[in-house]
């Protein structure tokens, strides 16, 4: 179960709107290369990690990752 | 809209929830892969302590940080009390 912070992890602060830029950033972040499909692939792998350690680490990355 | 949900005094608690929330993600990664490190566990729990003061102070005033359980509200319900984060930058 995912629970949703009505924050973000560090504040932003728009002072001049750039299209082109936020075109940039929101493929960063929902891209084909970008942090959304990276943190669904880490939630993935963890399904095959034989220790605790890297079920644990894929588990918060892959969390932590899918932060908008 | 009404974006009315911090004013600075809130903004300023939520970069110190902020800071130390940095400090709870980043150890417990590090905890993840060195569970022994027992030092490194009492930092985590003392900063834990520290958040969960600081985020109880600033729902109290500015409503619900988080949902489905995680913090209560008053009435009206404030959750969908504008802005949300990417609206404003919260």
């Amino acid at each position: 179960m995912w629970i949703y912070e009505k924050k973000l992890e560090y504040p932003v602060r728009i002072k001049n709107p750039n299209p082109r830029m936020a075109k940039y950033i929101i493929t960063q972040y929902g891209g084909p290369d970008g942090e959304l499909a990276a943190s669904l692939r880490y939630l993935s792998q963890r399904y095959h990690m034989p220790i605790p350690e890297a079920k644990a680490v894929l588990n918060d990355i892959g969390t932590e990752e899918s932060a908008p | 809209m009404n974006h009315t949900r911090t004013d600075n005094a809130g903004k300023e608690l939520l970069d110190q929830i902020r800071a130390i929330e940095f400090m709870t993600v980043d150890l417990n990664l590090y905890l993840d892969t060195h569970p022994n490190d027992c030092r490194a566990m009492n930092e985590y729990n003392c900063y834990v302590r520290q958040l969960q003061a600081l985020k109880r102070e600033y729902e109290m005033q500015y409503g619900p940080l988080a949902n489905f359980g995680n913090a209560m509200s008053t009435c009206p319900w404030r959750w969908i009390e504008e802005p949300w984060p990417w609206e404003e930058g919260i």
